[in-house]
């Protein structure tokens, strides 16, 4: 007897959500290539990564545009409301994202065609981005199945991206004497920068799965009072 | 304190100020309902109400056609008594007296208790006659041209009509038509004012001046509406009521029911039940 209505806009919703979330995979892409490029030392490919955060922006654009006429014009309340807001806050996470994929590409000329590079700290610097990558595909499943112990279990994850990145500030400071290899560490320390960063932005996503499902926003870890 | 202690503190530290209000212990009660049904011909309309409406909210009663929610409304002032065969059970206090006592006057209840309709109902009378309408009947006719001034004002028509107060209340528009029915219930000073879909006749301009008058009311008087619009429950009300329609095993008999009964935010944001939600988002009919 129950009769289901406003299926247009439940789909409308649906899609855009879908759309926000396949941005976690164009950024997951995008980190995946910045990392070939920082692997290869690849310089082509880290201004392809560069030329493609459009596409990263334009899916921003779109589906902030779509949810902001959801607003407008649907009056969404209760879950619905809670998940236009969260999704508004992914979107701006994944344009980070993206952002700082761009900013680990640019650094890649900037290191020379061969490079000083200390084998262990390129090492780490890959771990880094694998486990990154690990937590943007969790953030996104979490989000898609409203599930809070995955989301939650971002910052388990998050924590070894951290220790990597402290390992690749010992290494630099252990680097030595020689002026180059001292500037290529620098300039690495800004990409392992980068990627925690990004991790940090996939721990913000899971902060708003639980949002949605709960009605409550709290930071899974407060930084300003870390226990 | 423990670590979940702790943890449940910073996340009512960062929850909007209204939703801490949400505790109402100890603000003062203008109708306690308890196990309310209402039968019309012996067949519940609605069965087991209870509620509080506090005073200087604005309390909105929702839910779909057929749920009860004008019959609680009208068991407020008691206008069901007009209708043969209404019968009132369970407890219903106003300021702690039981409203259906037989020693209270259901006129002086309607006095204090006064009642906005969907459609406005001036008199066929002038501006004047409308709001001084009521203070004739009770016989508080002393410095009438205040009184009907101060109604005015208060229903915030007085600037909008001031010069015309002897010409015909029809010859106003449907807007300002509702603000004199208003002015004309405040006009008998009371304590609560009753609204049934205040707005349902009224364009988008007239429906944001009575609700802002609703809102300017409630400093001085309690409200309780009913309404179809759920924006304009999230717009006014501080306190929401969700009633819905109840079947019996056969399909028979139907009557409303209290589902949820929240402040406002709650009920547009996170409510408790999965009927109000999906209510409140328009998601069944």
């Amino acid at each position: 007897m129950v009769e289901q209505t406003r299926i247009h806009y439940q789909e409308e919703l649906g899609q855009l959500e879908a759309s926000a979330l396949g941005g976690l995979d164009l950024v997951s892409s995008a980190l995946g290539r910045t990392m070939e490029a920082v692997e290869h030392q690849d310089v082509e490919l880290a201004e392809q990564v560069i030329a493609d955060d459009d596409r990263i922006d334009g899916r921003y654009l779109e589906v902030h545009q779509g949810l902001i006429a959801l607003l407008a014009t649907q009056s969404p309340v209760a879950t619905d409301l809670r998940l236009i807001s969260a999704l508004l806050h992914v979107l701006k996470n994944v344009e980070r994202m993206g952002d700082q994929c761009v900013n680990v590409c640019k650094l890649i000329p900037l290191t020379g065609n061969e490079p000083p590079a200390d084998e262990e700290m390129v090492t780490k610097i890959l771990s880094m981005g694998k486990q990154t990558r690990t937590l943007i595909g969790q953030a996104k499943r979490g989000f898609e199945e409203r599930n809070v112990e995955m989301a939650r279990d971002l910052v388990r994850l998050d924590d070894v991206v951290d220790d990597l990145n402290r390992e690749c500030f010992h290494l630099a400071l252990q680097i030595g004497d020689d002026a180059d290899r001292r500037e290529w560490a620098m300039t690495m320390l800004l990409a392992a920068r980068a990627i925690e960063r990004i991790g940090d932005n996939a721990v913000d996503i899971g902060e708003q799965v639980a949002f949605v499902i709960t009605g409550l926003f709290r930071e899974f870890e407060d930084a300003s009072h870390p226990q | 304190m423990s670590r979940e202690e702790a943890a449940e503190r910073a996340a009512i530290a960062v929850r909007p100020q209204s939703f801490q209000q949400g505790n109402s212990k100890g603000r003062e009660k203008v109708f306690e309902l308890k196990g309310v049904e209402v039968r019309y011909s012996g067949v519940a309309a609605v069965k087991d109400i209870s509620l509080d409406v506090h005073r200087n909210d604005v309390t909105a009663l929702i839910g779909p056609s057929g749920c009860g929610k004008s019959t609680l409304l009208r068991c407020l002032n008691r206008m069901n008594d007009l209708i043969p065969g209404a019968e009132v059970h369970g407890q219903l206090l106003y300021h702690g007296e039981d409203l259906y006592g037989r020693t209270v006057d259901p006129v002086q209840v309607r006095k204090l208790i006064g009642m906005v309709f969907q459609k406005p109902n001036p008199f066929p009378k002038s501006i004047y006659d409308n709001v001084a309408f009521g203070p004739r009947i009770l016989g508080e006719a002393d410095d009438l041209d205040s009184t009907v001034e101060q109604a005015l004002r208060g229903a915030a028509l007085w600037d909008e009509v001031k010069d015309r107060l002897d010409a015909n209340a029809f010859g106003l528009s449907g807007g300002q038509q509702q603000r004199l029915c208003i002015a004309r219930c405040i006009a008998v000073r009371p304590d609560t004012i009753l609204m049934d879909e205040p707005c349902s006749a009224l364009d988008p301009i007239s429906t944001g001046k009575i609700e802002d008058l609703m809102i300017d009311l409630k400093e001085e008087f309690s409200i309780v509406i009913v309404t179809h619009n759920m924006q304009q429950a999230a717009r006014v009300s501080d306190r929401t009521a969700f009633l819905m329609v109840e079947l019996d095993a056969d399909e028979n008999n139907r009557w409303g029911r209290l589902v949820e009964y929240d402040q406002t935010e709650k009920i547009f944001t996170n409510p408790e039940s999965k009927r109000t939600e999906d209510y409140v988002s328009g998601k069944v009919g």
